[in-house]
């Protein structure tokens, strides 16, 4: 069992990286349910863009939702669709971009991103069960990064890797953000956390046993 | 304690019927998200599933059926007789075919949907939907609802279609009567009424299919034993369901 989350005050403005270093990944799971709206804090208020997700309609909430990037600990992929179609669905369904359109956007990035031609094509013919940690995060971040999201959030996205992957991770969503977007990052408490660069970080945990 | 149980399942039978309902209000409320691609892709992938690849089951169950049934009838009114077209013409245009259609497509589908939405469900992908700014209504329901629903109305002028030939075919064959007589009294024979009640029955049975499937895999709580359960809770539902109103479409249309 464990208590609420403790209280932590953020303000993230447009272009700026924060980390927020969390006690345990069930304090990392709280919080970035309670960011995607499908978590009432205890107490405290959270606001995307001005508003607070948990308090908008069922529609409101998904249209704020679509302006962020979320890139959960496990890819949060579908599994019945192949990595491809995992990275292009956002795309497809809010603006109605045609797959073969996509397909030269999605080189130039991954291109951007430091994933290498020969390793993205294999990759996107999987179905979601056959990539590796590593792998799902990387088209979690692609698919975040075809939207050209205003806040990117990533969630343990080093945590369980090796350190090369997990540091390849972290500089890809380093330019993911640029030139303008914010960045958050929930992170474990070790040594590559401490070494991402961010203009904000805050410690948080849960109260009570 | 026979009351009691009783009235466990009356009351099991409203929590789903309100709740398959109002799925399928939303549901309809929302079939303008066909016109998005990815939607779209669902649809055409649940009417192959549903469709296309219970072709093959099909082929055989009409076969089989048309020929069990035309044995029979022949054997009681003869062959090459107006009556047993009219026979043929009841009993597989208005009844066995819809029906037929319906317990193959429930079998294959209903249960394959039911267990896919409940582990989608478990492994919080509908929460990964949400996050994408997609609702799973959207994305998960309106395809499956239209694409079996579609799919069960195509399947069941098929097997009509493949039951009424294969049976004249093995009268034809069997009896050394003819084969293109019986099959000119039964076009003869069949109204707009028939027609229109037969595709009735199919589109009834697609939309109580789609519907309690999705409505039985979605509600699924966090326990990967939910699914099996999902799976075989929404297959006896269906049967039932579709038994039920089959009696009742028929008597309100024929009786």
């Amino acid at each position: 069992m464990r208590g609420p989350l403790g209280p932590v005050d953020l303000i993230l403005s447009a272009g700026e990286t924060a980390k927020v270093i969390v006690e345990s990944r069930a304090v990392a799971e709280e919080l970035f349910g309670i960011l995607a709206g499908q978590l009432l804090p205890a107490s405290g208020r959270i606001e995307l863009f001005g508003q607070d997700p948990a308090a908008l309609s069922e529609t409101a909430r998904l249209d704020l939702l679509a302006r962020v990037g979320f890139v959960p600990e496990d890819g949060g992929l579908i599994s019945n669709l192949k990595a491809w179609e995992n990275l292009i669905l956002p795309a497809t369904y809010h603006r109605g971009e045609s797959p073969a359109a996509l397909e030269s956007r999605v080189s130039a990035l991954a291109k951007r991103l430091g994933v290498p031609a020969a390793s993205l094509a294999t990759l996107l013919g999987k179905l979601p069960d056959q990539l590796t940690l590593a792998e799902r995060r990387q088209v979690a971040l692609l698919r975040a990064a075809l939207m050209k999201p205003s806040l990117l959030v990533c969630d343990f996205l080093h945590a369980g890797l090796d350190r090369a992957a997990g540091e390849a991770l972290l500089k890809a969503a380093a330019t993911v953000a640029e030139p303008a977007p914010a960045i958050l990052h929930l992170c474990p408490d070790d040594a590559v956390s401490a070494r991402i660069s961010a203009d904000r970080s805050v410690r948080l945990g849960a109260e009570g046993p | 304690m026979l009351a009691e149980k009783i009235g466990r399942v009356v009351l099991e039978a409203l929590r789903d019927g309100v709740g398959f309902f109002a799925l399928l209000r939303q549901a309809a409320g929302r079939w303008r998200a066909l016109a998005r691609w990815p939607v779209r892709q669902v649809f055409y992938k649940q009417i192959y599933f549903t469709g296309i690849e219970a072709l093959g089951a099909i082929s055989v169950i009409a076969t089989l059926a048309g020929i069990a049934i035309t044995t029979q009838i022949v054997s009681l009114a003869g062959a090459d007789k107006a009556l047993t077209s009219r026979i043929m013409l009841w009993t597989i245009v208005r009844e066995l075919g819809p029906l037929f259609a319906a317990i193959v497509v429930t079998a294959r589908s209903s249960s394959a949907t039911a267990s896919e939405l409940a582990g989608m469900s478990i492994r919080g992908e509908l929460d990964s939907l949400r996050r994408l700014g997609i609702a799973p209504l959207d994305y998960l329901v309106v395809p499956r609802v239209a694409g079996i629903t579609v799919a069960i109305m195509a399947v069941t002028v098929y097997f009509q279609f493949i039951a009424i030939i294969t049976g004249f075919a093995f009268t034809a064959l069997v009896y050394q009567s003819s084969f293109f007589t019986p099959l000119a009294d039964v076009v003869s024979i069949l109204s707009l009424h028939e027609v229109s009640i037969s595709l009735l029955k199919g589109l009834v049975f697609g939309l109580v299919i789609s519907g309690i499937s999705c409505l039985y895999g979605l509600r699924v709580q966090h326990s990967i034993t939910a699914v099996p359960r999902a799976a075989t809770g929404a297959v006896m539902r269906n049967l039932i369901a579709v038994f039920f109103l089959d009696g009742v479409i028929s008597y309100v249309a024929f009786f």
